[in-house]
């Protein structure tokens, strides 16, 4: 048998880190690739575009206080949804629960009134429980009836969607500006930490930490763990399933939900139309690059960050918000195939091979 | 009557939109494959179907190039999900915000221009002439014929009374099985989801050459979800599907007929009613259908990648 | 001794392999077999799990192709490029999880991927055809069923059926008694014996050395990938193949010798009082039943899987609650029936399906081996989860099981079958102060490992543990239970001595059926 024969691509089950890490690289390049070829189909110039980028997010401080400020919704969506991929759940509903958590937090400063830092603590209270509650229904629906949540939490963004245009352009419409789609100014602000950062930011910061050590060095960790593994062994070793689900698709709600409160009472002061940037989906992104790491949802939310960034500079040049999202739909499906191809390598098979072991 | 009979019309036209996405996600659910990516495919559909008609103004021409369109990325998104059997979750949703995203991009200079060549209604004799039905059903252009009547029909009876679409259900109830007994899976797979994604292009081109008819910025608004939800909810099966599409437009038709009306729910509630119907649709059979339930379950090897041990 | 006639020189045998070597990423599946078949004979290949009679079969019947090697059906060469070729050759095979589509009905499975199935097919069309194959082949089917309604031993006829509809002279079947009551075995041998009159052959693939040697003319033997020996199989015992199979002396039965006597039946620790249970599906897995499970015994728990012992051992772990009956524990009535409460009592669990139930294969093996221990100090304070704790309570389980790990971190499904099943095993023995309820514990399992898990099993019975087991096995239940129970349909049917009881009643009774009593004396007019 001639050696070029005996080459055969072998699927792994197993596969490592680094692998997968590689494997993305490459596609996420791979992507790009295309990206910029479009747009030079349609007559940009990639070049000059990804430079100017690079020097307005990370050559300049506001630029990068753009990413930060970016980078709290972005964080905290992208932590939603890998807090529910821990039992295996989709929350695509993200978006939704972002708005209603920011309809939440400018109810609270519109109607409510009491000194600043109690109010914040209440807007940042409606802000988590809007949240959890807009994803109660899909919630239940999944924990009791097994019904799909991907969808349920989906449709939900409509719904969400409109009611804020609704309050927007309607009983809570800005009234001394007249700004489009947009409630009057919220009087509670979020402290700022640095620059135009405010403490949002932080907070966004610490919570992917603060939920992984709670995976590993709690009992209620633990048991999340191990439902999202195996919930028939869970379910044998005594726990009760169906509440820690619930628990923590709620947690996911909430958490969406708080990224809208800050987004309100940090970044924007008013409700708009359309506040959320596709947070809740480019959040989805994030997790998928985060892996369910909790700090790798850092690093998957500030690319992200990079490249929402970018279509934001790119709309100066004629490009809209919209080419970002088509441009992370490509990355995400490249990423995709890119888990798979990580699984293959190329292996000779030699029938004296050393290495061979029977499996048990 | 003439309110009742209002409605149903609209009901018929706006069903059609989610009748021939859901048929599309019939296709690739019975094969097993979960394609969320129809959101995107209608809006790529829709905005081809605006610019095709624009350089040449005839509509059969535009749904023709709209399911072009959509039989090319649907071949993309086939090949991620059935050839390198990537996970048919992301891969939707990456489709989903490809396409959106793509199409906005594209049809900016068409947003809210009415399309240039639209479908003409077609009068069947006799038939158009009962009352209430004769107009909503009878006097529609000709997709709607299309979608509710002969293309089910031809599905329909491709899956249940031929050897061919035996097969097609063995691959998506147990494709090892189907391997073992010598179908080509891969190549089933592939072929009807991306037919299936051609269908929901199709309906984006239904979307803005019949039904609007316009292209905008988030014209398709959800319908792509709500057509998945449908595929659920009508049990996987196409005449099924276009029952339940009708259902829905006539909740939608009543929301418009209540805006039009000036009814005192504010339009943007109205606007909720599909959405919340389907959430509803799909939480309510969990209850109501327990033991009907046996005809209702999904293809056994829905949304899980084939792979055959190597050779 | 009798031999069987060598082959005449022209007569060929209807498949040779020869030299056939497959090899997969890491392991040597087969390597330089040579087999062959004749026609009219029944040929049995034995072989313990992993030892490479399933990869050869697939390699004859083209689910894969031979790395080394040829194939020759008649005298001639073949390459089969996928499994339709070899059914066209006239290979059939019957595998042992059967490729059946469930929601689909008999006549379907029957007629898929059939060039001979009409294009336009109704469901009424192939419902008749199917019937006419049927009375033809005599396999009786109810061609409108669907599959999933149908009982294991029902499945496989539809398999067969389809096979011999295809024109096999050659059926391969793969452990096809593994879900038979013994009367379906011997339905089933009796057709067997049919099928092989009328001049075609069957391979029949086992590790039941008491089947092989009742059922087959010739055996051949496979260990480590490589053939042992092929033999005339009236020249073989059970302890030769043994022999064979495993490669070093074997003594069987030497778990009886480490059981220590009874004096008197143990105390009842735990009592089941008329205990009926649902299923998951809602319909009844459990009905009435009474068992009581002693101190220092192991009680068998006879029956094909799927009559009820799933359902057993989850209420005697706390897992299900009884719709109706009482649970007691030492006497005192459960009320609320828990997996937490009964891993206080000291109940462990070997569940059935380990991959399903007992592990969690993503999460590394400290994390599965604190399953039963995380919400108990050490490892557990207050609220807190103390990794390094879990990793010293591994460490000691994977001692106790001689597992060697190259890291705590590795997930658990990286290790072999048997390295699994014996971690999960030292777990629960580690909680199982009262009891023990082990559920097929050597499904999948080489004889080496085994023989360790059934002594683990004696040593908490020694210990004055009292271990439930459940087997499919019944050679493996009559060599180590003190008392066998047979559940048939959800009901305890008889509940014996092991050294009471015989083979022949504990089979009918797994079918469902008493040993007919003897005819009362006629009334004379």
């Amino acid at each position: 048998m001639s050696g070029l024969q005996s080459l055969r691509l072998v699927r792994v089950s197993a596969v490592s880190g680094r692998r997968i890490l590689a494997a993305r690289v490459i596609s996420f390049i791979a992507a790009l690739a295309v990206g910029a070829v479009v747009l030079a189909a349609c007559g940009f110039d990639p070049l000059h575009l990804g430079t100017q980028i690079l020097k307005k997010s990370l050559g300049s401080r506001f630029g990068l206080e753009d990413l930060g400020l970016l980078l709290t919704p972005l964080i905290l969506t992208g932590l939603a949804v890998t807090v529910m991929m821990k039992i295996g759940l989709w929350n695509i509903g993200a978006d939704g629960q972002f708005y209603i958590g920011a309809f939440a937090a400018t109810a609270i400063g519109l109607f409510v009134k009491g000194p600043e830092p109690a109010m914040l603590v209440l807007c940042f209270i409606a802000g988590a429980a809007g949240g959890a509650l807009w994803i109660l229904v899909p919630t239940l629906a999944r924990a009791y009836g097994k019904v799909d949540e991907i969808i349920t939490t989906l449709l939900l963004n409509f719904v969400a969607l409109l009611l804020v245009y609704y309050v927007a352009t309607g009983p809570w419409r800005d009234r001394t500006t007249g700004t489009v789609a947009s409630t009057g100014r919220v009087p509670y602000e979020m402290p700022d930490f640095f620059g135009s950062l405010h403490w949002g930011f932080v907070i966004a910061l610490i919570a992917p930490v603060l939920f992984g050590l709670l995976l590993r060095y709690t009992k209620w960790g633990y048991e999340i763990r191990l439902t999202g593994a195996n919930p028939e062994a869970a379910h044998y070793a005594g726990i009760p399933v169906r509440r820690r689900m619930i628990a923590i698709m709620l947690l996911s709600g909430a958490i969406a939900g708080l990224a809208g409160m800050l987004e309100v009472t940090g970044t924007v002061h008013r409700l708009q139309g359309g506040i959320s940037n596709n947070y809740g989906y480019l959040g989805v992104m994030v997790a998928v690059l985060a892996r369910g790491s909790p700090v790798g949802v850092i690093a998957g939310a500030a690319l992200m960050a990079i490249i929402l960034n970018a279509g934001i500079i790119l709309q100066t040049q004629g490009l809209t918000t919209a080419a970002v999202l088509a441009l992370t739909g490509l990355i995400m499906m490249f990423t995709a195939v890119a888990d798979q191809f990580a699984h293959y390598r190329l292996v000779r098979a030699l029938p004296q091979a050393a290495a061979a072991t029977a499996t048990g | 009557m003439e309110l009742i009979t209002g409605i149903l019309t609209t009901a018929v036209l706006a069903g059609g939109v989610l009748a021939l996405a859901a048929l599309g996600e019939v296709l690739a659910e019975r094969v097993g494959v979960f394609n969320l990516g129809v959101e995107g495919l209608m809006a790529l559909g829709g905005v081809t179907g605006i610019i095709a008609v624009t350089l040449y103004p005839n509509p059969f021409f535009g749904f023709a190039m709209a399911l072009l369109v959509g039989l090319g990325f649907g071949a993309l998104f086939a090949l991620a999900t059935v050839v390198f059997r990537a996970n048919q979750v992301l891969c939707g949703l990456a489709l989903t915000m490809l396409g959106s995203g793509l199409a906005v991009t594209i049809g900016k200079g068409y947003s809210g221009m009415p399309a240039k060549a639209t479908f003409e209604k077609i009068i069947i004799p006799y038939l158009s002439d009962l009352p209430i039905l004769g107009r909503a059903f009878f006097s529609q252009n000709i997709l709607v014929y299309l979608i509710y009547l002969i293309i089910p029909a031809v599905i329909s009876f491709m899956l249940f009374r031929t050897r061919h679409g035996m097969n097609v259900r063995a691959v998506g109830e147990n494709p090892a099985a189907a391997d073992s007994a010598g179908i080509p899976v891969t190549l089933i797979r592939f072929c009807y989801v991306t037919i299936g994604a051609a269908l929901g292009a199709g309906a984006g081109a239904y979307l803005t050459l019949a039904f609007v008819p316009s292209w905008s910025d988030g014209v398709v608004a959800g319908r792509g979800w709500i057509a998945v939800a449908l595929v659920i909810f009508a049990g996987y099966r196409p005449f099924g599907a276009v029952f339940g599409a009708l259902l829905f437009g006539v909740i939608t038709a009543i929301g418009y007929v209540g805006q039009a009306r000036n009814w005192p729910i504010s339009p943007t509630f109205l606007s909720m009613l599909p959405y919340l119907g389907t959430m509803l649709a799909m939480i309510l059979p969990v209850f109501l259908w327990r033991r009907l339930r046996l005809g209702f379950t999904a293809p056994a090897g829905l949304g899980v990648p084939f792979f055959r041990d190597e050779r | 001794m009798t031999d069987i006639p060598a082959l005449a020189p022209f007569e060929q045998p209807v498949i040779a392999l020869e030299r056939i070597g497959k090899v997969f990423p890491g392991v040597i599946a087969n390597a330089d077999v040579d087999f062959d078949l004749r026609a009219g004979e029944i040929h049995a290949l034995l072989g313990e799990n992993g030892a490479g009679k399933s990869t050869l079969m697939n390699i004859l019947t083209g689910i894969y192709r031979p790395d080394s090697g040829r194939i020759l059906l008649d005298g001639v060469a073949q390459t089969f490029n996928s499994p339709v070729e070899a059914i066209a050759a006239g290979i059939g095979m019957v595998h042992q999880h059967f490729k059946l589509v469930r929601a689909f009905t008999v006549a379907e499975n029957v007629h898929l991927g059939w060039k001979e199935t009409p294009r336009l097919a109704s469901a009424q069309v192939l419902e008749a055809r199917t019937r006419e194959l049927s009375e033809r082949y005599g396999l009786a089917v109810r061609a409108e069923a669907r599959i999933d309604e149908l009982s294991a031993g029902e499945q496989q006829r539809v398999e067969i059926l389809r096979v011999l509809a295809r024109q096999a002279r050659v059926l391969i079947l793969d452990e096809p008694t593994a879900v038979l009551t013994p009367s379906e075995a011997r339905t089933l041998f009796k057709a067997l014996r049919a099928f092989k009159a009328a001049g075609n052959s069957v391979i029949f693939i086992s590790h039941k050395l008491d089947e092989v040697l009742e059922i087959s003319d010739r055996v051949t033997v496979l260990r480590g990938g490589r053939k042992v020996v092929t033999e005339a199989t009236a020249n073989c015992t059970t302890t030769k193949l043994a022999q064979l199979m495993v490669g070093r002396e074997m003594v069987l039965g030497g778990l009886r010798e480490a059981m220590k006597p009874r004096d008197e039946p143990g105390r009842v620790v735990i009592s089941l009082e008329d205990v009926s249970a649902a299923d998951d599906r809602g319909r009844a897995g459990l009905i009435e039943a009474s068992l009581p499970v002693r101190a220092g015994e192991i009680l068998g728990i006879a029956g094909v899987a799927g009559n009820g012992q799933r359902e057993l051992s989850e209420i005697l772990t706390g897992v299900r609650k009884p719709t109706s009956g009482r649970v007691l524990i030492e006497g005192v009535a459960m009320e609320d029936p828990s997996p937490a409460l009964f891993l206080d009592i000291g109940v462990g669990h070997i569940p059935e399906d380990r991959l399903r139930s007992g592990v969690a294969p993503s999460l590394s093996v400290s994390d599965n081996a604190v399953l039963r221990a995380y919400t108990e100090p050490p490892i557990a304070q207050g609220i807190l989860f103390k990794p390094g704790a879990a990793d010293t309570l591994a460490r000691e389980i994977a001692a106790d099981a001689e597992v060697t790990l190259p890291s705590l971190r590795t997930p658990i499904r990286n290790l072999s079958g048997g390295n699994q099943q014996r971690l999960v095993a030292r777990r629960e023995m580690r909680i199982a102060r009262l009891a023990i309820v082990a559920a097929y514990p050597s499904r999948g399992l080489d004889v080496g490992a085994i023989s360790t898990l059934l002594r683990y099993l004696i040593d908490l019975r020694n210990a004055g543990v009292a271990v439930v087991l459940i087997s499919e096995e019944l050679s493996e239940l009559f060599d180590v239970t003190d008392r066998i129970a047979v559940m048939f349909k959800g009901r305890v049917m008889g509940l014996f001595e092991t050294k009471d009881a015989d083979l022949e009643t504990v089979g009918l009774l797994m079918g469902g059926q008493t040993k007919q009593a003897t005819a009362p004396t006629v009334e004379a007019a």
